[in-house]
């Protein structure tokens, strides 16, 4: 089914995206955001941070940093600290600290796993009584709050080396919070046993009387990343304005909501939407026996299949946009105390300059995207060929509480 | 110069009733401990509630006036009256209320009914059974909803169709397969060793001399246990009680799981979507509403158990303790307590033993058997190249850090607790008891990620005497005995409870200090509760992870962060392999315990 997507032209892709970089050069750099970055200095951490200390801006001590740090000299000076500390979200940084230490003996890694609202409160927290203990930051967005709260204030400093940029496609490499390695995204599953090929096209489809019931979430309010997806349907219903019309051929009529957006959500719910308490309830639910349900669960759950006794498969094409991309982004925390190891470690995971490292292989894996034009994903389709919603951090960080609201009062 | 005189004469008098008000061990103890709380607990929740009267910079989320730091009640009116009132509180306070009263009374059944049996009767194979009392609390408690829906699941949440439907194909009712009944049932099977421990150290204490004295007079054996054991054991039985309830309340696991598909929510399942979603004020809110109820509850209790004259069971005279007979019903009774407790302890930790040896979850053939997931090597094709656990590179040091913290943090705790319960029982007329009382039950009913975040401002930096902790182990076995201080405060003020002061005054008047008193006196009387106390804190601190989390550094990997790995990237195998170590200890601790330290749950303390 999946040939249906035509591949677009990598030329064209490369050459829109350079322009883009040029025009973002060209008006200066992004100024909302902190740049660590050994050849493009950039401004220094947002004073809107009062708590934390600022006396030296990191950002300064970056510029101060020989313009082109090579592997080696990184290395070198990584030796003399020995070590490195990373907070992660996801259990891929530790499979990527392993081969990262064979390849570099002398600097030990120690790995955190945090949830990414909880690592939010730990390093302000830590940064806030002085204490600077990551190096490396490894952590998914929550509704916008990590680039609100965090990458605004200076607290986490986006990094991307000078030499893998170009190759880095766009949102990533200029106009996100950061550079991320990995994208993920919620989408519908279906149980391959039951169906030869993805029942639906529209995500009004699950309206319709044909799945009355039959439609599995994890639930949104414990778990913000489902909530951003639908938020997300909100912020662009005109989107889903356009798709009702494609699918039913007439302009939606609300219901008392204010948008084609929650409309959704409540005709959802009316149609009998099942919640569950996680993403791996849902593919429980339709994935261990025959089922024609379906499931909204990450897609990179698809590479649990063998391992759970799964027969699911993801949905890569949904009106008007599949999802909401979900990304693994990097940084390197304020004040990081052994910079040249976390920079070091950023390189090992992003598979180094050719993107053919070892380090890169835990977040190269199906349902999952490294948006790098020169890694070939493993994936029957693109990162450029998704078809995906922006993630627009400032308008979900102001929207997501009243989707929120929304959603709880249908209960 | 009269007026001098007076006022050195006042000043003289204060200093004498001062002194003598000092003098009073209850209250210079009750002092120290007071200072203790009000730092460690008093403090995180003022600045818990001072946040939920200010605009933060994130309401601006939540509607356009926020005036970020300045006083607002738009936090309490949103949760108490607004719109969103009815599904963001009310509604969720009521199925809370419900479940915790539901889950105190039938975890009181069960408890008082086993420590009875236990302790008061001629039952035999009394260790077996009081061991497997302990066993479910040993088990997270969503294991037990997990097996709950393997059985009574119906069709609505889908997968493979429920142990009941497939037997009987009759699929069962929404209401027995999710919300309500399930979580209060399996809440009550997790927590009712709490019940079972409190009541059973209060009734092993307890003079037999009473019933007998009653049963001479003619009193029929139901008149006995009503009139007499009852009344005796009520300090015991409501603050079993109070535990339960709060736990029940603040618990989070269950009702995910189980509420979930019904659309049951309690406060602590909204309380935790408000965290991560980063309204951090509205999940404040939250949690202070469980608090006032609690401290509601226990003013309650206050009162009730204040008014009567003595609970002393503990006397200076001695006497042997003798055991109701249970007659013909003695096989048949212990019998059916052991093959129930069996079904529900024992045979979810077999499965989850067999589980760890099986390559494949659910292939029951020999050729699945394997050793992988606890020793094995590296293999790309299972769990992506995994090692077995013993094979883990921080495991030695996860487990060595883990030992550390619930070894130390449960001496300390049953100690602790030991000491403010002398305090409550001894003070509970005096506001420093009753205070006391109050503060030490908040640690269950602030959200474990609130506390520990506090306690990283709080301990970041050296602040007066207090060096700084956050990165420390310390800091771990600190917030786990405070955390812990429900618990072990109630065990010993209960237990306190029980001994006659003239036991103390005696050893006061040959000349005896406080310190000897204690630890002659009190510390033996109290050994029982003091390690139910000590294993129960333990247990609880191997099996910690919320409140770990946040403040565990690489340094202090315990075994709850390996798990914490494990279950993300979907290992169950290894998961259960981790739990399988983590109960092994806890049982060896236990038999440990029962010899050594002579915790047996089963004996009396007056007799022998």
């Amino acid at each position: 089914m999946l040939n249906r997507f035509p591949k677009k032209k990598p030329a064209l892709v490369l050459l829109t995206a350079v322009s883009a970089m040029t025009i973002m050069s060209a008006c200066g750099a992004d100024n909302s955001s902190n740049t660590l970055s050994n050849a493009v200095p950039t401004d220094p951490p947002a004073s809107t941070d009062t708590n934390a200390n600022a006396s030296t801006a990191p950002a300064a001590d970056a510029s101060s940093a020989p313009a082109a740090e090579s592997v080696d000299d990184l290395y070198a000076k990584a030796k003399e600290d020995g070590k490195l500390i990373v907070y992660s979200t996801s259990g891929r940084a530790n499979d990527a600290a392993e081969t990262f230490m064979k390849q570099y003996p002398g600097i030990k890694v120690e790995v955190s796993k945090v949830k990414s609202d909880e690592m939010m409160d730990k390093v302000s927290k830590e940064q806030d009584a002085g204490q600077f203990n990551p190096d490396v930051i490894i952590t998914k967005e929550v509704s916008g709050a990590v680039e609100e709260e965090m990458v605004m204030t200076g607290r986490y400093l986006k990094y991307l080396p000078e030499d893998i940029a170009p190759m880095v496609d766009e949102p990533y490499r200029t106009q996100a919070e950061a550079y991320a390695n990995y994208v993920e995204f919620r989408t519908l599953f279906y149980n391959k046993s039951t169906y030869a090929e993805a029942p639906v096209t529209n995500w009004w489809d699950l309206t319709t009387p044909e799945f009355k019931g039959k439609v599995y979430t994890a639930d949104p309010l414990s778990s913000p990343a489902f909530m951003d997806l639908f938020t997300t349907m909100v912020i662009n219903s005109d989107d889903m304005a356009a798709a009702y019309k494609e699918k039913f051929g007439k302009d939606i009529v609300l219901n008392g909501t204010d948008n084609a957006g929650y409309e959704f959500i409540q005709e959802l719910f009316d149609n009998g939407l099942i919640v569950l308490k996680g993403s791996d309830d849902v593919l429980d639910a339709i994935g261990k026996a025959k089922s024609d349900a379906l499931g909204l669960a990450v897609s990179g759950d698809v590479s649990k299949n063998e391992e759970k006794g799964w027969t699911i498969a993801p949905i890569y094409d949904i009106k008007p946009k599949t999802s909401v991309p979900d990304s693994g982004y990097f940084f390197i925390a304020n004040k990081a105390p052994h910079e040249a190891a976390a920079k070091l470690f950023i390189r090992w995971m992003m598979g180094e300059k050719e993107g053919t490292g070892e380090g890169l292989a835990p977040f190269n894996e199906v349902g999952s995207w490294v948006p790098r034009s020169d890694v070939k994903t493993k994936n029957d389709i693109s990162f450029e060929s998704l078809n995906l919603w922006l993630f627009d951090g400032d308008a979900l960080y102001k929207t997501a509480p009243k989707v929120r609201d929304f959603w709880i009062k249908q209960k | 110069m009269a007026n001098k005189r007076a006022l050195t004469v006042r000043s003289t008098r204060f200093y004498n009733g001062l002194t003598n008000w000092l003098r009073s061990p209850v209250h210079l103890i009750g002092l120290a401990a007071l200072l203790f709380l009000a730092y460690t607990i008093a403090w995180p929740v003022m600045k818990i509630l001072y946040t939920t009267f200010l605009w933060r910079q994130q309401d601006v989320r939540l509607t356009g006036e926020a005036n970020p730091g300045h006083f607002t009640l738009y936090h309490w009116t949103r949760v108490l009256a607004s719109d969103m009132s009815m599904n963001l509180f009310y509604k969720p306070i009521l199925n809370s209320l419900g479940v915790g009263f539901a889950v105190s009374a039938l975890s009181m059944l069960i408890g008082c009914g086993l420590a009875w049996l236990v302790v008061r009767t001629n039952v035999p194979w009394k260790k077996t059974i009081a061991f497997l009392a302990v066993i479910p609390y040993l088990l997270p408690s969503w294991i037990i909803s997990q097996a709950w829906l393997t059985f009574f699941k119906n069709g609505k949440i889908g997968g493979t169709p429920g142990i009941m439907e497939a037997l009987l194909h009759v699929s069962p009712p929404d209401w027995l397969s999710y919300g309500f009944v399930p979580i209060v049932v399996s809440l009550s099977i997790h927590d009712s060793v709490f019940f079972f421990l409190i009541v059973g150290a209060a009734l092993s204490s307890m003079n037999s001399q009473l019933e007998e004295a009653a049963s001479v007079t003619g009193a029929a054996r139901w008149t006995i246990l009503r009139r007499i054991v009852f009344p005796l054991v009520l300090p015991s039985i409501l603050s079993g009680f109070i535990l339960i309830f709060t736990k029940a309340i603040s618990s989070y696991g269950v009702p995910a799981l189980l509420g979930t598909p019904v659309n049951f929510y309690m406060i602590s399942t909204m309380l935790y979507s408000s965290m991560r979603s980063r309204l951090t004020t509205e999940a404040n809110v939250l949690s202070l509403t469980l608090m006032i109820i609690s401290m509601l509850t226990i003013y309650l209790n206050q009162r009730v158990v204040g008014r009567r004259k003595s609970f002393v069971t503990v006397t200076g005279k001695d006497s042997a303790r003798t055991l109701t007979s249970l007659g013909r019903w003695r096989y048949p009774a212990a019998g059916t307590a052991a093959v129930v407790m069996i079904l529900i302890s024992v045979v979810p930790l077999l499965v989850l033993l067999f589980q760890s040896f099986m390559l494949k979850e659910g292939v029951y053939s020999l050729s699945n058997f394997t050793t992988h997931y606890w020793w094995g090597g590296s293999d790309p094709d299972i769990n992506t190249g995994e090692k077995g656990v013993l094979h883990n590179d921080i495991f030695m040091l996860a487990l060595k850090n883990s030992l550390y913290i619930a070894g130390v943090a449960s001496v300390i705790a049953a100690v602790i607790g030991l000491v403010l319960g002398y305090v409550v029982a001894r003070g509970r007329q005096s506001w420093i008891g009753r205070m006391v009382d109050q503060v030490s039950f908040l640690p269950y009913l602030i959200p474990g990620i609130s506390l520990a975040a506090i306690y990283i401002s709080m301990f970041a930096k050296p602040t007066l005497i207090i060096p700084a902790l956050y990165g420390t182990i310390t800091l771990l076995i600190l917030i786990t005995v405070v955390k812990e201080l429900p618990f072990t405060v109630k065990a010993g003020s209960a237990s306190m409870m029980q001994i006659g002061k003239e036991l103390e005054e005696a050893a006061q008047i040959s000349g005896a200090s406080w310190f000897t008193r204690f630890r002659r006196i009190l510390l033996p009387l109290n050994q029982k509760s003091l390690m139910s106390a000590f294993l129960l804190v333990f247990i609880g601190a191997m099996k910690e992870m919320e409140l770990i989390i946040l403040l565990i550094t690489p340094r202090t990997e315990t075994l709850t962060t390996i798990t914490f790995y494990y279950a993300e990237k979907g290992y169950e195998q290894l998961t259960n392999v981790i739990l399988m170590i983590i109960i092994a200890i806890v049982i060896t601790v236990y038999f440990l315990a029962v010899k050594f330290g002579k915790a047996d749950l089963t004996q009396g303390i007056g007799g022998q």
